[in-house]
């Protein structure tokens, strides 16, 4: 069993009966499920590096449900109870380790901002709650709540069904369980075009041939922009470098996961040992995964003033992603406007891990229906000349002693 | 190598003292007859180009001077103005 593929190689065929562009989470998902719930297994999965590459593997691997508005967190609510299901009956071990997140809270502006997020939460039935910075500290007795840092933490936003998920075997598991359906996962292909025929989508161009499919969905992360120009569509995304790292191994000081939007952190403990942190994004669009010392340094700062014993701790590794980010921090997910056939699943900035498999099992309903399902109504790209925004952008992480 | 940005005053600093403003995108939309559509392809729409684009920056922990410059997208790195390097 142990040296036994994961997924089947093929060759690439001529036509298929949908084509997913990008072999991430959010492809392998969406393909896994037009196979599992919608009998359509002519499916190709065209990444052009290897499956996981992109967004997938380089995130810091939370997960969680306490959005600032009722139509995200209906989907990512749904997306945390789906991990359960999907290590049963894709019998692989994604690690989900439902640690639950906590969120510091800096000033009273960013308490006000967690208070109505909490009401979100309970209202549609996630738990989530307000702390102090006495129950903080109870939480993570390594925390600071002393007044001696840049920012003293004022309370927090605890969120328990939230966790990690060990994002490569999300990618496995997935990719395992679409090719047992029979769907084609082709690795080192790169897309070059998107054919679209008097406005109906009909296949696309590879530097392995050409590929006809009624449907196309562009799930691939940072770089959807770039495809979607393809078809000639100009989307309201920003792709940004966004970086994270790792620690040396220590011993188990941090059993939550914390995030902080006032010092742009957030940081896990993992089962390895490794404090896992991710920064902010360099607020200027770039497809490079390069990495800064600006943020290290930054990194260092922030989780040394939140977590004092983390001094003369070593980062081991440094990577980045591209998180492609919309006006209001929510996705774009849409389909057959302006081109029939031509699904977008993109602009998911730097939650698209979190998101990925039940945005995959809805993305196949899109698909294979040709109708929006109705958890999917809130993220349409005609939001935006409409100007209705969804809101997310008035979270916690928006608000701090600057405001 | 760090990342830098010409400063028409300052010259090459690093990029983080500057502000991003945004790819040019030419004159602000005329507001007669004005639709939500267009005033929405002019300010959220992006070229998000993956290659050489012209881009506003803002010299903020510096001079304080707005200026535009060219940068490869796919590089992160400054470069000359296409027409100067053919």
């Amino acid at each position: 069993m142990g040296s036994k593929r994961l997924w089947k190689k093929t060759r690439l065929k001529k036509s298929y009966d949908a084509v997913m562009i990008g072999g991430g989470i959010h492809g392998l998902a969406a393909a896994y499920f037009l196979a599992r719930d919608h009998g359509i297994t002519n499916v190709a999965v065209i990444e052009r590096r290897y499956i996981g590459f992109g967004g997938s593997g380089r995130n810091t691997a939370i997960v969680r449900a306490n959005q600032r508005t009722q139509g995200n967190v209906r989907l990512y609510d749904e997306g945390l109870k789906l991990w359960a299901t999907l290590i049963r009956e894709l019998d692989f071990n994604m690690m989900f380790y439902n640690c639950g997140n906590l969120n510091t809270l800096h000033s009273e502006a960013a308490m006000g901002a967690a208070r109505l997020a909490v009401c979100t939460a309970q209202l549609s039935g996630v738990r989530s709650e307000l702390l102090d910075r006495k129950q903080c500290k109870e939480l993570i007795p390594a925390l600071n709540i002393e007044d001696n840092i840049t920012y003293p933490i004022l309370g927090g936003m605890y969120h328990p069904p939230g966790g990690i998920v060990r994002h490569d075997a999300v990618a496995w598991a997935l990719a395992k369980g679409a090719s047992r359906y029979g769907v084609h996962i082709h690795q080192n292909t790169e897309v070059t075009n998107i054919n679209v025929e008097k406005g109906k989508v009909t296949g696309i161009i590879t530097n392995k041939g050409t590929l006809k499919s009624p449907r196309v969905l562009i799930c691939a992360g940072g770089y959807g922009a770039l495809l979607a120009q393809m078809a000639g569509i100009k989307l309201p995304i920003h792709p940004l470098t966004i970086q994270a790292m790792v620690t040396q191994p220590l011993k188990p000081i941090l059993n939550h996961v914390i995030s902080s939007g006032a010092y742009h952190v957030y940081a896990n403990q993992t089962l390895k040992g490794e404090i896992a942190t991710g920064a902010h994004m360099d607020p200027w669009p770039n497809y490079t995964t390069n990495t800064t010392p600006y943020y290290m340094k930054h990194q260092a700062e922030a989780l040394t003033e939140l977590l004092p014993c983390l001094k003369g701790v070593k980062f081991m590794r440094h990577w980045a992603g591209i998180a492609d980010m919309t006006p209001d921090m929510a996705p774009i997910l849409h389909g057959n406007d302006p081109i029939e056939g031509l699904y977008l699943d993109v602009g998911w900035g730097y939650f698209g891990f979190k998101s990925g498999p039940i945005t995959g099992k809805y993305m196949a309903e899109y698909m294979a229906k040709a109708r929006r399902p109705q958890i999917l109504k809130p993220f349409s790209l005609r939001r935006f000349e409409q100007f209705r925004h969804t809101g997310e952008t008035a979270g916690a992480f928006s608000y701090g002693p600057w405001n | 190598m760090s990342y830098t940005i010409t400063c028409p005053i300052c010259g090459k600093r690093d990029l983080y003292e500057f502000r991003f403003g945004n790819e040019e995108r030419g004159p602000y939309p005329n507001q007669k007859g004005l639709t939500p559509r267009a005033y929405s392809e002019a300010v959220q729409m992006h070229e998000a180009v993956g290659g050489i684009q012209k881009e506003w920056w803002y010299h903020r922990d510096g001079c304080g001077v707005w200026f535009t410059t060219w940068r490869d997208t796919l590089t992160g790195r400054e470069v000359l103005q296409p027409e100067e390097t053919s």
